[in-house]
């Protein structure tokens, strides 16, 4: 109960929050400097067509008015129409949230699935070959820079250089996408039952995720290898040693176990971080999800789209921390709130 | 521990079952990788070639452009017009159009189609509407002719009839109208034309399909389908045609054109376009409104280095502001060239001598502006104007032009008809100071006479006349500094046929024609 | 770090640190490292064997070699002595935006710690509105609205760093305001100002500097990605980010443009990543990242 409560205060907590942020989003957006019907009114407009483009999407009306439209229509779920797309901001992100999500999630996997391992295996050897190996890689992963990665390793090494992996984008060009359903190409292929799609799809996906992944893989890393450190050296650990459990049980099923709440806090943590990271990532890998649709947005000012961008980036971002901070409730129920 | 093994065999399994992907569609299949995505299919709405390059295919026009021996022309020549007449005091035209052309549903193009397009696109207003605005009233002669009304004469009437905002529209798009829209909503997103193609698929950020109609009126055309694939990055597009994924390639970067070159299965085409780079100056502010020093700043630029190196050779020094290849082009008029003495002693006449603070402004619209400006900096240092670069984003870039707050400022220009009108008449006339098209705010009486005169009649000689002399007035007062014409170069495998490239048709494709081996 | 005398037990910590360090190799490596990237950004001028920004045309797109060691860029600049430039700008981005939000995150966190209630409410509540946005987000959207040049990226990064300083300082001066020498301050008639100046804030001053350090790699980090995108420094500014933007298009046939660039961002924030891993261990073993 006492968590139930917890939860409906921290809901009660972000309704200010938020609604700070939508005043953030929407000054921000509006102090760019410049005015999205000279740009879509095309190189050689008319003063008449640049107002008729005007009006048609209230850019005419004073600011203050344009933030009440704004904030009526995210009530009632309406983001605005994208001045350059022409149609609903929401049908936008319908089309460019799943790639992005995909791509999050691909990371996230990247990063658990290679992050844990390789902390425990650093753990287990602590400051042997395996260890030191695992410290400097998660080294240069918190101090890479992404594009540079991007561009170097993967597009060289194996596009290039190498021609292991496809190009850019989520698909050959002679795949169509798959029926929508998630909008994840993995997903929706398997649905299916087209596994030739999938498996060009799981190409296409493997090094911008890794690329994305890798800071929070060292992250993950670092957290695992200190909270197994910590917790192996610990009374139970050794008493289970001295009953003669087997060391691989004593590993995984007892010091892994009380290392999972730091993992599962830096993995919510991660999520937010890595939509952000989509954005350099998606330019690189021509990535067709919303990091590329942002920057696009941005070079044509086009303000429902940034605003519609930035505050779905922060719900997702506040309601993971949310879901994080519960989570570690559940997990660790020493905590009082 | 196994988990582990277990993926990394399976990142492992994964790239190796990449490794033979070589995309390679059939012949019936033409793929063109391109550098942006498209925003809307609407032709009353877009202002934008890239756009356009999916549209254009998918409707008729009134009249077409002219292929003579192969290559692209400025002439047109009828299209769903069979033909037309002029009034003597050239104000009303009277079409007849072509019988036995229809739309997918069915439904006949005739004057009633065409009218209502018209209508449509002026009365959404946008872009496109500027290009026909010179209509005032139509009239249904009879189900098969239409008498266009003009406010007044206006000479390059015939060549906007065949821009993208001149296409024929299906006039059962209203049934999709929602909320008064004239279904803009719908025709962001459909086509619904009687042209060669039509648009099957549209993946937002990937890929557009267009589909052949095989029982096009003009003929099938000569591939099944089109895909138009969306690459940002120019090097990724360069890879994809290396390797046969793309057979179109458009947008690469002048630096890997050589290497692109020495493919023996990719053929370089290259075309003098009509796309000009050039430097407005802003002739309203001090002490840019002294023509000495804007003609020290025309002298102080070495033009042939800016070709040699950020174009490598690909393009021409402009003479004057009508590009070769345009009627109205003079091909003797003079021209400033690289002369740092001369424009050392304007500025010192200008009262200049001791040296002036200058800043250029300009966007990452085009990749070359980086390296023009960086250039034009050490070119001004020579004569002791310093010259400060900020480089902006492209709305805000835009929004300083139109409201004059700027002294130098690096632009591109293509026409969108094949009229001196789109240089002359767009670039000086005063009453279209700003992003209009005046973008050096220039204010000569003369001129404003001279080219309003030139686009009132219909005769092409006499408007050559008047276009050449405001030429000359212009370049003594130098309100800009034109920079040089570019030339187009088109990559694209040897197994493609038949693409003619019009300068026109910037970024635009006649998919009709093209074949693949 | 700049202790004053009268702080006597200060020195005798900071001594004690250096000690620490010393014995500690991957430090060491680390301040070997930051002190050549140092020593570098501030001899540029000596050392560099060419001039940054002038061009050579003839020279373009040449590949590394006894000339010109790590090759030319696009307009014929040694892109050895851009790189050595660039130094002094992501070094200096770093620092100046770390004294920023460093000094004032301190002062929102120590104030909204010292004085609780509805002014730790208030200011907490727009912290977390910033926290909202993950950081790229948030400086990319702040520098496009300002405006791209070098000063607003900074700006930029700077707010978007102040909240974690001011968490940091908050926690602590909540935990500081129970000790009893600040009672004990109160009771002689201190103002509270005058309590967060010379008290609050000088015992966070340690977890700054380790947070300090630690960020200054994400900072340089940051700011390169927002040059990256053409949000940061202005050409023809050698900043490494940038000049990896520009390399970028290269990449294919020129591979030496951007990779160079590249490896010292690399190099630099590795220093200041293992250097303030060691001065975590050392100073504050509390702080977790």
């Amino acid at each position: 109960m006492r968590i139930l409560q917890y939860i409906l205060r921290r809901l009660f907590y972000m309704i200010p929050v938020l609604f700070g942020v939508t005043i953030l989003v929407f000054v921000i957006s509006h102090a760019i400097p410049g005015d999205p019907a000279k740009m879509i009114a095309g190189p050689k407009a008319s003063r008449q067509a640049i107002e008729n483009i005007r009006k048609s999407h209230g850019l005419d009306q004073p600011l203050p008015i344009q933030y009440i439209r704004f904030v009526t229509g995210l009530v009632k779920g309406d983001l605005g129409v994208s001045i350059r797309n022409h149609r609903p901001v929401t049908h936008d992100l319908k089309d460019f949230l799943p790639a992005t999500l995909e791509l999050t999630l691909a990371s996230i996997v990247i990063c658990l699935g290679v992050g844990i391992p390789l902390g425990i295996i650093s753990a287990v050897h602590r400051n042997r070959l395996p260890d030191h190996f695992t410290r400097v890689f998660s080294v240069f992963g918190v101090s890479m820079p992404v594009f540079w990665l991007g561009l170097m390793l993967l597009l060289l090494l194996f596009y290039r250089n190498l021609g292991w992996l496809p190009g850019s984008g989520r698909l050959d060009i002679d795949f169509s996408p798959p029926v929508h359903v998630t909008g994840l190409y993995l997903i929706d292929s398997l649905l299916d039952g087209q596994f030739d799609t999938f498996f060009n799809a799981a190409a296409h996906i493997l090094l911008p995720a890794f690329c994305l992944s890798y800071v929070y893989l060292a992250i993950v890393t670092r957290i695992v290898r200190s909270s197994m450190i910590e917790v192996l050296g610990q009374d139970f650990i050794i008493t289970a040693r001295a009953n003669g459990i087997a060391e691989t049980a004593i590993v995984l099923k007892h010091a892994f176990k009380n290392s999972l709440i730091p993992t599962v806090t830096i993995t919510g943590l991660s999520f937010g971080e890595l939509l952000g990271g989509a954005i350099l990532t998606e330019t690189i890998f021509g990535w067709p999800g919303m990091g590329k649709y942002v920057v696009d947005s941005v070079n044509y000012l086009d303000f429902p789209a940034i605003m519609g961008f930035t505050l779905i980036v922060a719900l997702v971002y506040v309601s993971i921390n949310l879901l994080v901070d519960v989570l570690y409730a559940f997990l660790n129920p020493r905590i009082q709130y | 521990m196994k988990r582990w093994i277990g993926i990394v065999q399976m990142v492992f399994f994964l790239s190796l079952i990449g490794a033979p992907w070589v995309g390679a569609a059939g012949p019936d299949t033409l793929v063109v990788g391109v550098s942006s995505d498209i925003h809307t299919l609407d032709s009353g709405v877009s202002s934008d070639n890239y756009d356009w390059r999916q549209i254009y295919p998918c409707y008729d026009r009134l009249v077409k452009y002219k292929v003579i021996n192969g290559k692209g022309s400025t002439e047109v020549e009828p299209q769903a017009a069979e033909s037309w007449s002029v009034s003597d005091d050239g104000t009303v035209w009277t079409f007849k159009i072509r019988k036995g052309m229809a739309f997918d549903d069915g439904t006949a193009l005739d004057a009633t189609a065409v009218k209502f397009s018209f209508e449509r696109t002026l009365k959404i207003g946008k872009g496109p509407a500027d290009n026909i605005g010179a209509i005032k009233a139509m009239r249904i002669v009879d189900p098969y002719t239409l008498e266009v009304t003009l406010k007044n004469a206006y000479g390059p009437f015939l060549q906007t009839l065949a821009t993208d905002g001149a296409n024929i529209v299906n006039p059962n798009i209203m049934k999709h109208e929602k909320g008064g829209d004239l279904a803009q909503a719908w025709l962001a997103e459909h086509t619904d034309g009687s042209g060669p193609f039509k648009l099957v698929e549209w993946t937002r950020g990937q890929r557009a399909v267009l589909e052949a109609k095989s029982n096009y009126w003009g003929g099938a055309p000569k591939v099944k389908k089109v895909v138009v694939r969306f690459m940002a990055e120019s090097a990724d597009r360069r890879m994809a045609l290396e390797r046969g994924d793309i057979d179109i390639a458009e947008n690469i970067l002048i630096d890997q054109i050589p290497a692109l070159e020495k493919n023996p299965d990719v053929a370089v085409q290259r075309y003098p376009s009509q796309l000009v780079e050039y430097v407005y100056i802003n002739n309203q502010k001090s002490p840019l409104d002294n023509p000495k020093v804007r003609q020290a700043l025309c002298y102080a630029v070495d033009y042939q280095g800016i070709i040699d190196y950020v174009l490598q050779g690909n393009g021409v020094q402009m003479r004057g502001p009508v590009p070769k290849g345009m009627w109205g082009h003079k091909s003797d008029l003079f021209q400033h060239t690289l002369d740092a003495a001369k424009a050392k002693s304007l500025l010192k006449e200008a009262g200049f001598g001791s040296g002036l603070n200058l800043t250029l402004i300009y966007s990452e619209r085009r990749s070359s502006w980086e390296q023009i400006a960086t250039i034009l900096q050490s070119n001004f240092a020579q004569i002791g104007v310093t010259l400060k670069l900020q480089l902006m984003a492209n709305p805000t870039l835009r929004d300083r032009v139109d409201k004059g707050d700027f002294e130098l400022c690096l632009g591109a220009w293509s026409p969108d008809f094949a009229d001196p009108f789109m240089f002359m008449n767009f670039w000086f006339d005063s009453k279209l100071w700003g992003l209009p098209g005046n973008r050096s705010f220039y204010k000569n009486d003369e001129v404003d006479a001279l080219i309003r005169k030139a686009a009132s009649i219909a005769d092409q000689g006499q408007r050559t006349q008047l276009y050449q002399k405001a030429q000359e007035i212009i370049m003594d007062d130098a309100p800009y500094i034109f920079l040089y014409q570019v030339q187009t170069v088109v990559p694209m495998r040897k197994n493609v046929h038949g693409y003619v490239y019009n300068p026109m048709l910037e970024s635009m494709y006649n998919f009709e024609s093209i074949s693949k081996e | 770090m700049k202790p004053k005398t009268n702080l006597h037990p200060k020195w005798r910590e900071l001594k004690l640190t250096g000690r620490l360090l010393r014995s500690n190799p991957t430090a060491m490596a680390g301040l070997i490292i930051l002190v050549a990237m140092g020593l570098m950004a501030l001899c540029a001028g000596w050392l560099a064997p060419y001039d940054p920004i002038k061009l050579s045309l003839g020279e373009r797109l040449q590949p590394p070699g006894a000339v010109h060691w790590f090759g030319t860029d696009e307009m014929g600049r040694d892109i050895l002595s851009r790189v050595m430039f660039g130094a002094r700008i992501s070094l200096r981005i770093g620092f100046v935006v770390i004294c920023i939000a460093g000094g004032l995150g301190s002062v929102i966190g120590a104030v909204a710690g010292y004085y609780g209630g509805r002014v730790d409410n208030i200011i907490m509540r727009v912290m977390d509105v910033i926290l909202s946005f993950p950081s790229l987000v948030l400086a990319m959207a702040l520098a496009a609205a300002m405006g791209p040049s070098l000063n607003n990226a900074i700006m930029a990064v700077a707010f978007v760093m102040i909240p974690k300083f001011a968490r940091l300082v908050r926690g602590e001066a909540l935990s500081v305001k129970e000790m009893p020498f600040i009672a004990a301050a109160r009771v002689s008639g201190a103002r509270n100002r005058w309590i967060i100046a010379h008290h609050i804030l000088p015992n966070c001053l340690n977890s700054v500097i380790v947070l300090g350090t630690l960020t200054l790699g994400d900072t340089i980090l940051i700011a390169a990605s927002l040059s990256f995108i053409g949000l940061g420094a202005q050409p023809p500014t050698p900043e490494w980010g940038a000049m990896i933007s520009v390399g970028r298009k290269f990449l294919l046939d020129q591979w030496w443009y951007a990779t160079f660039p590249g490896l010292f961002i690399l190099t630099t924030v590795i220093g200041f990543n293992i250097l303030g891993d060691a001065l975590r261990d050392i100073l504050d073993p509390r702080i977790r990242r």
